[in-house]
């Protein structure tokens, strides 16, 4: 059974497609979608609330239809016993945490006591006891997340949506919420949508991530798959920081293929073999530059080595960012305090970079549209 | 609403049918001079206000002036002095004859000559001019003082002196708000009613308002009124399409952010007793000397030069008395407190509800009907009322309270209604979502969310709508009857026959009702005013 399933979602802002033929199926768990700004995320979780009416498709919560255009079905969003946390927080800055939280329990013929019991253990549960008489002003960023939070929760819905409910708090306070959030949503039970453009919160809160762009769903997989195998080369750009490369295979076996870069002189890479293309075929190379290795002698192994030199560092604290230039290519690594990966004083000096191949995901480009001499 | 567009279609058709009435308002020779003089007075006044308020602004601003604080309280000027008060004042000083200035040099200089003339162009864009400073003020205000520094001191940086700057950084970026502020201006002057009736008109400057009031009043003959009114309304729409673009044409310059930038007080040395002496005498003219004039001809016997004079030793409150006493008074007295409070309950609420259609729910055309509930913002009131009078005659409304109430609402809709859209535009759309997918319908969201939201503005536009509706002269004007008489109406008519002293005397008892109101608002309900 499917806590949530939409089919063909379509929606249109005058040109704009905000959501294009969009269709997903969510069994339980935190699911996030995950993509830059306008790529029709938050269209989508707003369709799903029943607050935009898309032009076509429809959408089940709890096997329930909620919405059909075709079968001119709209449950209101009163009717649909969801909660949903604002990115503005949305708390009405005229009533009481307490009332607040309060506010849809009393809509329903919940007698005062039950309400009364309910709202203070949901209080209890967010951290926010004793705060019930205070006004949403007298509190801080973090604590107006949580009123939130328990305002969704209180009523005790199978779904509750979140539209980047972290993203008006500052950097510190974001990551120590993210972790709250998914504890408490997991500790309550109940499944979530979770909207978000940062990766690293994407991964960190869910256990699968919808990557979206221009309406539509490039990737629903793992945070595990996602990062390790991008299906496209925009997902894979997406996530993490990556260096993205032309290449062109030159040679295809049973695990692996080999690549030629021309933008690192032409230094020829194994990376695992990808599910099409053959020997000829060009291709672009996604590599994440937190897992190259650097040394500033020669690695005992040749097999994915690059030579570079160092162009300059960049002082973090407890990081330091290495640009190497290899080839025409900057690339920038990242090392830890506690792990130099390597000890070279001297700039321009010269550098080895080791590559895994499970570091590099290879994407066929795309067919060249439709062949243009068909028809002749 | 039904009834708006029913109105202005009536106004459509009889206008439509009496070519011959346009025939003669354009054949008459005195359409050219008249074009002029309405032109010439409304840009005058404009000018005039917002070049004044523009330099109050700068001075309140950026200036360290003593005595800033006339200044600020400006605002309240025009909520404390309803226009015809001002116009009453201004003719008692600057008559020809019997005029206080007049007199004054005659008795004590010896000149014979008739310095000031009330009844004249230049009178009328004096008068005009001075009510249109607080909109040229309030304008400007909020530029000069939400400025960026930066632009000022990048300035400085390149070279340039405060003086410099001054002129050529803040003042070309202030220009925008200026415009506006002086089309707004223009605008107004357009629809002006108290000045051009009592001062153009019997000095033989006519502009249109005072010619279709003319046509009602004397002659009786709403077809040439509405053919008058029709080159008004091209004249205001005009002017309202020039504001349209004015104010678009300034977000371009998007140079004042929401940042709360601490601004810069410039230290102008010498002159700033200067500065000083503009802002006293700004308070002289524009509230000071109108105020003690009308409080000290209200308690002398009658008015004439000398017995003005004569004050304090012959006070007495025999005017107040044959005020209180005199039927038509006491009846306009009593409709216009009844009426303008009624007019201020009803119209808040249909424009909250009115409002609340438009932006939160998806009722079928409601982009419509704010386009028809602002309309008559387009229509000077004067024209507004004429054109109900044309609707309403041979029904049973014709001569009753309910059309004057009816006049009122109409005028004063579009205020409530673009109060209450801005209000509830500001409250963030989420916080109904939020209602609304917490299992609220749309009268919890109503009732529970928007409403208590909206109460600030809604008490600040009661009683704005209230303080506008208890002295409006040019909506009632047209519709009082004898037996519906509305106070400020026979205010205005005991001028027009002469009895300044007891047109003093009830405007004096109106001021204390609107000190009242102002304090109440100010002191109970905390709201702040701004025209």
């Amino acid at each position: 059974m499917a806590i949530l399933k939409v089919e063909g979602l379509v929606k249109t802002y005058k040109d704009l497609k905000a959501l294009d033929n969009v269709s997903f199926e969510f069994n339980k768990g935190i699911l996030s979608l995950l993509g830059p700004s306008g790529c029709g995320k938050t269209t989508l979780l707003r369709c799903i609330a029943g607050l935009e009416v898309p032009d076509d498709g429809s959408i089940y919560i709890d096997d329930k239809v909620q919405t059909s255009i075709r079968e001119t079905i709209l449950v209101p969003p009163y009717s649909r016993a969801i909660g949903f946390v604002f990115q503005s927080y949305a708390l009405w800055p005229h009533m009481t945490v307490y009332k607040n939280v309060a506010f849809g329990l009393k809509l329903t013929k919940v007698p005062d006591g039950e309400i009364r019991k309910k709202v203070i253990a949901t209080l209890d549960l967010v951290g926010l006891h004793g705060l019930d008489q205070r006004y949403p002003s007298q509190l801080s960023g973090g604590q107006q997340q949580r009123v939130a939070l328990a305002r969704s929760i209180a009523m005790e819905p199978r779904l509750i949506l979140l539209d980047e409910p972290l993203s008006n708090l500052d950097a510190k306070l974001r990551e120590e919420m993210r972790v709250e959030l998914k504890k408490l949503i997991k500790k309550v039970g109940i499944s979530a949508v979770y909207v978000t453009h940062d990766q690293e919160e994407a991964f960190v809160i869910s256990d699968t991530v919808i990557v979206m762009d221009g309406g539509r769903i490039l990737q629903y997989a793992t945070p595990d798959e996602i990062y390790n195998r991008p299906a496209d080369q925009f997902v894979a750009s997406f996530i993490g920081r990556s260096v993205l490369v032309d290449g062109k295979m030159v040679k295809v076996d049973n695990e692996n293929c080999l690549v030629a870069v021309p933008e690192f002189n032409n230094a020829v890479l194994v990376c695992h073999r990808p599910q099409s293309g053959g020997a000829g075929d060009p291709c672009k190379l996604v590599i994440r530059t937190s897992e190259i290795k650097l040394n500033s002698k020669r690695f005992e192994s040749q097999e994915n080595v690059l030579e570079g030199s160092m162009s300059g560092r960049d002082y973090r604290g407890g990081l330091t960012d290495h640009r190497i230039q290899v080839g025409s290519r900057e690339i920038v690594v990242t090392s830890h305090k506690l792990c130099p990966m390597i000890n070279v004083d001297n700039d321009g000096g010269k550098i080895f970079l080791h590559i895994d191949p499970s570091a590099i995901s290879v994407i066929i480009d795309k067919p060249q549209a439709v062949p243009q001499h068909a028809g002749g | 609403m039904l009834f708006r567009s029913f109105t202005t279609g009536r106004l459509g058709t009889i206008v439509a049918f009496n070519v011959q009435n346009y025939i003669k308002v354009f054949t008459d020779p005195e359409i050219l001079p008249m074009i002029n003089n309405s032109i010439l007075y409304a840009a005058g006044s404009a000018a005039l206000g917002t070049g004044v308020g523009a330099m109050l602004a700068w001075i309140v601003a950026r200036t360290n002036t003593p005595g800033r604080v006339l200044v600020e309280l400006m605002p309240l000027y025009p909520i404390l002095m309803p226009p015809i008060m001002k116009n009453i004042a201004w003719i008692l000083l600057l008559a020809p004859k019997s005029g206080i200035l007049n007199g004054f040099l005659r008795e004590n200089f010896g000149i014979q000559q008739l310095v000031f003339n009330a009844f004249t162009l230049p009178a009328m864009v004096w008068v005009f001019g001075l009510a249109c400073v607080p909109l040229g003020y309030l304008f400007l205000l909020p530029v000069f003082l939400s400025f960026d520094p930066s632009l000022e001191e990048s300035a400085y940086i390149s070279g340039s002196k405060p003086m410099r700057t001054m002129l050529r950084i803040t003042f070309p970026l202030a220009f925008p708000a200026f415009l506006s502020a002086f089309v707004l201006n223009f605008l107004r002057g357009l629809r002006s009613f108290e000045t051009p009736v009592l001062q153009g008109s019997p000095g033989g400057i006519n502009v249109f308002v005072a010619k279709v009031y003319d046509s009602m009043s004397v002659e009786y003959n709403p077809g040439i009124a509405t053919a008058y009114s029709t080159v008004l309304i091209i004249l205001s729409v005009l002017a309202l399409l020039f504001y349209v673009r004015a104010t678009r044409f300034s977000e371009r310059y998007a140079t004042i952010t929401g940042k709360g930038y601490r601004v810069k007080v410039i230290d102008i040395g010498k002159w700033k007793y200067a500065t000083f002496l503009a802002v006293f005498a700004y308070f002289l003219v524009g509230i000071a000397i109108p105020f003690v004039v009308l409080i000290v001809v209200s308690l002398i016997p009658y008015y004439d030069y000398e017995t003005f004079m004569m004050f304090p030793a012959n006070i007495d409150l025999s005017n107040y008395h044959r005020v209180l006493n005199h039927p038509s008074f006491v009846s306009g007295l009593y409709n216009s407190l009844f009426l303008s409070v009624t007019i201020a309950l009803v119209t808040v609420l249909a424009g909250i509800i009115m409002a609340f259609t438009i932006y939160r729910t998806k009722v079928y055309g409601s982009k419509v009907f704010e386009f028809i509930g602002t309309m008559p913002l387009a229509f000077p009131p004067l024209v507004l009322s004429l054109g109900l009078v044309i609707a309403v005659i041979g029904t049973p409304l014709y001569n009753t309270l309910w059309a004057l109430g009816l006049g009122l609402f109409v005028a004063y809709f579009p205020y409530a209604l673009r109060n209450a859209s801005g209000a509830i535009v500001n409250i963030h759309k989420e916080l109904d979502e939020a209602a609304w997918v917490h299992g609220a319908r749309w009268r919890h969201v109503f009732f529970q969310v928007t409403l208590p939201l909206l109460k600030p503005t809604v008490t600040g536009a009661l009683f704005y709508i209230f303080i506008e509706a208890i002295r409006n002269i040019d909506v009632a004007v047209l519709l009082v009857a004898p037996g519906n008489e509305y106070g400020p109406v026979t205010l205005f008519e005991y001028f027009r026959v002469g009895q300044w002293a007891e047109a003093a005397a009830g405007g004096v008892i109106y001021l204390i009702i609107l000190i009242l109101a102002v304090s109440i608002a100010k002191f109970v309900f905390k709201i702040k005013f701004s025209l």
